[in-house]
């Protein structure tokens, strides 16, 4: 744990030097009302860019993770923000700090597995079976010796803490929703 | 040119004898600088004579002080280490020269911006640098030597470029002082941007109804010589004496015939959309009369769409058409220049921004002040385009094209006030109406603006904190506009039926072809430099040309009018004067070693430089001692004054010191 104040203090610093230019923004609302995913999500881009960079806090929100990153708000953004560089920053540094949606981790999970973030369904192999083709196509998936070599490669990058949810925020998150 | 020399004490070039004060400026630098150890330092440098410290040097005291140490200390050179010379070099120059010094003897070293500002944090280490740049200052100061200012006589005429409400201010007040005004406007009429408006913030009087009777004051005014129609082409010549050619384009009718009766308007079979007054929306003529209040009330024929059919010369009942007119000169000898060139409006077009070119029934906020003026297209009637209806619901984006980095990133200031205008009396006249306003943020200072805005929440327009996202049409041509209420978070579709633009104000490419042609700067936004922000306002670098209105910077009427004044005041110096007194410091050339390469001529930014037979001319009223010329000779014949080789060299010989 004492680890992970150390850590703590490195997120808000990380953050602040990944949203410096998020400082500039005057709330004028350009942004969420160009966002196409604000229109069917809970995502107000504005309110993200007003906290990106304030506290820790903007890791726990889901909607930080519902931009579609069309970048609409980023060309028309009267101030000049990264506001789409920003967001993509700020989750990176989530993701480094292991703070990711249950949904990123399957995804994690699955390419571990299958060396495919969408692996192929039982429907498809079925329909491809009926097509005559053989049921899995010419990908790793299919040869045992290249699925391993890419499952030593991500592993040998530490790729497999992403499908751990060993992370206080992760749970907090999580009871919340 | 006459030359006065103004001090000629033999007893400046003796061996120097210099007093340093090194100011403390309270604690801009006496917080940060050691300013005892700095003066005690100064006090052991070769020549210095006494050196001491002041709380602040440019008070009475201060230079009480200098010019006892004068007297007493016999001293013959002063250097003074405090802040920029910008401000306060000529106080001390004039303190110097009330003890009887050549004000050219004085030094100045800026130990504030250049040192105590700038290393805050560095106490010791800004103290050690004050020493430095003292040291230098010293070197340079025991090389100086007395300069002559000269004195040259002032043309008592002012030449005032553009007659919108600011120039036409400056004209009235620079006749009303008593001299000769030239007022030159390019369009046909005077009168402006304000000529086109409605009404005016924040009493929402009449626009015409308070302009027209003073453009009649300009006309009717005897020491204003107005010329409409007129473009300055070209400047030569120096403060007090301008070359001025002016070109007066045909207006293919006679001014002093015609009464602007309007027959043959009436006459005229071409039509063509009136982009001149009414924003494109409606139609003139060929041959047309600006506007019913125009001054000077004459027609004027646009010759690339007239057809030369003669129906207007049959219609004229005093023979004033003349087919065959052309453009013609006049060179004038001016004493001041007044520029009022004023500006565009900003044209959201070639962007389409929030759908503008796009849909019909996006316009701009001029556009909508001709859909609303009495005497425009509409008479009155604000109507949508695409179908000639009363719109029910109205709204306005703000900021449109300013405050944004990827157009203007200044704010045009007026375009607030204006929505507000436009919105009440857009309710006053049609109350069943429903008027939105998309802001980001309100700027409404000044006497009654604040009152304004008030009055119109009370009237029940609507203000939506956000700025739109997106703007579609709908299917009878209304609009769809998509914007956040940042306030309450909630994103709005709002239906409207005609959506106006507050676009803001943006330099004119008129104001920058008078701009080069006179040399006055340019600021990054594109509008003209003023030589202080604060305190010259309206002036410029070049002496005898001054600034105002929209040209020098977005303003609205009363500050427009403010500048008018003050531009007439600040010009009208030099010809109450009658006379001028430019720099000292100007460049000197050595005809012995000048070879009349030419090379210098054409790097003057002021044109003080032309080879006349063989030889090097300086036009030493023209020269501002900028030293370009200087730096570009490639033999060493032209030296700056005050800034010569010797005395720089000096400076820099001394940067450094090395123990022995």
């Amino acid at each position: 744990m004492d680890e992970m104040t150390g850590e703590n203090i490195n997120i808000n610093e990380q953050l602040k030097e990944a949203s410096t230019n998020a400082l500039r923004c005057m709330q004028c609302g350009v942004c969420s009302s160009s966002c196409p995913s604000g229109r069917h999500t809970s995502l107000n881009i504005r309110k993200l860019v007003k906290i990106a960079g304030r506290s820790s806090d903007i890791l726990k929100s889901d909607e930080l993770w519902m931009c579609t990153t069309c970048y609409n708000c980023q060309e028309r953004c009267p101030r000049g923000i990264d506001i789409v560089d920003t967001i993509l920053k700020i989750r990176s540094i989530s993701a480094y700090h292991n703070i990711i949606l249950p949904e990123h981790r399957a995804v994690c999970q699955m390419l571990l597995k299958y060396g495919h973030a969408v692996p192929i369904n039982d429907d498809y192999k079925i329909k491809r079976t009926e097509m005559g083709l053989e049921e899995l196509p010419e990908t790793v998936h299919k040869y045992t010796d290249s699925l391993n070599e890419v499952k030593e490669l991500l592993t040998s990058c530490g790729f497999e803490r992403f499908t751990e949810d060993n992370t206080d925020e992760n749970k907090t998150m999580e009871n919340t929703a | 040119m006459a030359q006065s020399e103004i001090n000629d004490d033999t007893k400046n070039t003796d061996e120097p004898r210099i007093g340093v004060f090194i100011c403390e400026c309270g604690v801009n630098i006496g917080g940060v600088i050691d300013c005892h150890a700095v003066a005690d330092y100064a006090g052991t440098l070769p020549d210095v004579i006494r050196s001491s410290v002041n709380k602040y040097t440019c008070s009475d005291s201060g230079q009480s002080e200098i010019k006892q140490a004068i007297k007493d200390n016999n001293l013959n050179r002063v250097l003074v280490a405090a802040c920029t010379p910008k401000t306060h070099e000529p106080i001390f120059r004039a303190c110097v020269e009330e003890a009887g010094l050549n004000p050219y003897l004085f030094e100045f070293v800026n130990i504030r911006e250049h040192c105590s500002w700038i290393h805050m944090q560095e106490k010791e280490a800004a103290t050690e640098k004050a020493c430095e740049l003292v040291r230098m200052g010293v070197s340079r100061a025991s090389k100086l030597e007395p300069l002559q200012s000269n004195e040259v006589p002032v043309t008592n005429t002012a030449l005032v470029i553009g007659a919108g409400v600011a120039g036409m201010q400056s004209a009235l007040d620079i006749a009303d002082m008593g001299y000769k005004v030239y007022l030159v406007e390019k369009n046909p009429s005077i009168g402006g941007k304000m000529a086109q408006l409605d009404k005016t913030f924040p009493t929402n009087d009449c626009s015409i109804c308070i302009l027209g009777p003073k453009m009649v004051e300009v006309a009717r005014n005897k020491n204003i010589e107005l010329m409409t129609y007129s473009e300055v082409e070209e400047v030569d010549g120096y403060v007090g004496n301008f070359k001025v050619k002016v070109r007066h384009k045909a207006r293919y009718v006679d001014v002093n015939t015609c009464t602007g009766c309007g027959l043959c308007v009436e006459k005229c079979p071409v039509e063509v959309p009136n982009t001149e007054f009414n924003e494109g929306i409606g139609t003139r003529k060929a041959i047309y009369v600006p506007f019913p209040q125009a001054v000077p009330l004459r027609a004027v024929i646009d010759k690339s769409v007239c057809i030369d059919c003669g129906a207007c010369s049959r219609a004229c009942s005093s023979n004033s058409i003349i087919m065959e007119q052309e453009d013609t000169f006049s060179e004038l000898d001016i004493g001041v220049i007044v520029v009022t060139a004023g500006f565009d409006v900003y044209d959201p077009e070639p962007t389409h921004d929030f759908g503008y070119g796009l849909y019909d029934n996006v316009i701009t906020g001029m556009e909508l002040e001709r859909l609303i003026n009495a005497s425009g297209p509409t008479m009155g009637k604000v109507v949508r385009p695409s179908d000639v209806k009363p719109p029910k619901k109205v709204g306005f984006i703000q900021c449109v094209g300013s405050r944004d980095k990827k157009r203007n990133r200044y704010c045009s200031s007026f375009c607030c006030m204006y929505a507000l205008k436009d919105a009440q009396l857009i309710r006053e006249k049609y109350p069943d109406s429903e008027v939105y306003i998309m802001y980001m943020d309100m700027r409404t200072p000044f006497r009654n603006y604040e009152e304004f805005y008030d009055r119109a929440r009370d009237m029940g327009i609507r203000f939506i904190r956000g700025k739109p996202g997106k703007v579609t049409e709908n299917e009878d041509n209304g609009l769809k506009v998509r914007v956040e209420d940042t306030l309450t978070n909630d994103i709005i579709d709002l239906d409207l039926d005609l959506l106006v633009l507050s676009v803001g104000a943006v330099s004119s490419e008129s104001t920058e072809r008078i701009r080069q042609i006179l040399k006055v700067s340019r600021a990054a936004d594109g509008f003209l430099m003023e030589a202080h922000p604060k305190l010259k306002p309206v002036d410029t670098t070049l002496d005898g040309i001054f600034i105002g209105g929209v040209s020098q910077g977005p303003k609205d009427i009363p500050y427009s009018v403010s500048q008018g004044s003050a531009c007439a005041a600040r010009a009208t110096r030099y010809l109450a004067q009658g006379k001028a007194i430019t720099e000292g410091i100007t460049v000197e050339v050595n005809p012995d070693i000048c070879v009349a390469c030419g090379i210098c001529v054409p790097m003057c930014p002021f044109q003080a430089l032309s080879i006349e037979d063989g030889k090097l001319n300086i036009i030493k009223a023209l020269c501002k001692g900028c030293g370009t010329c200087a730096v570009a000779c490639p033999t060493g014949a032209l030296q700056q004054n005050h800034f010569r080789n010797d005395q720089l060299l000096a400076q820099v010989k001394n940067v450094f010191t090395f123990e022995e």
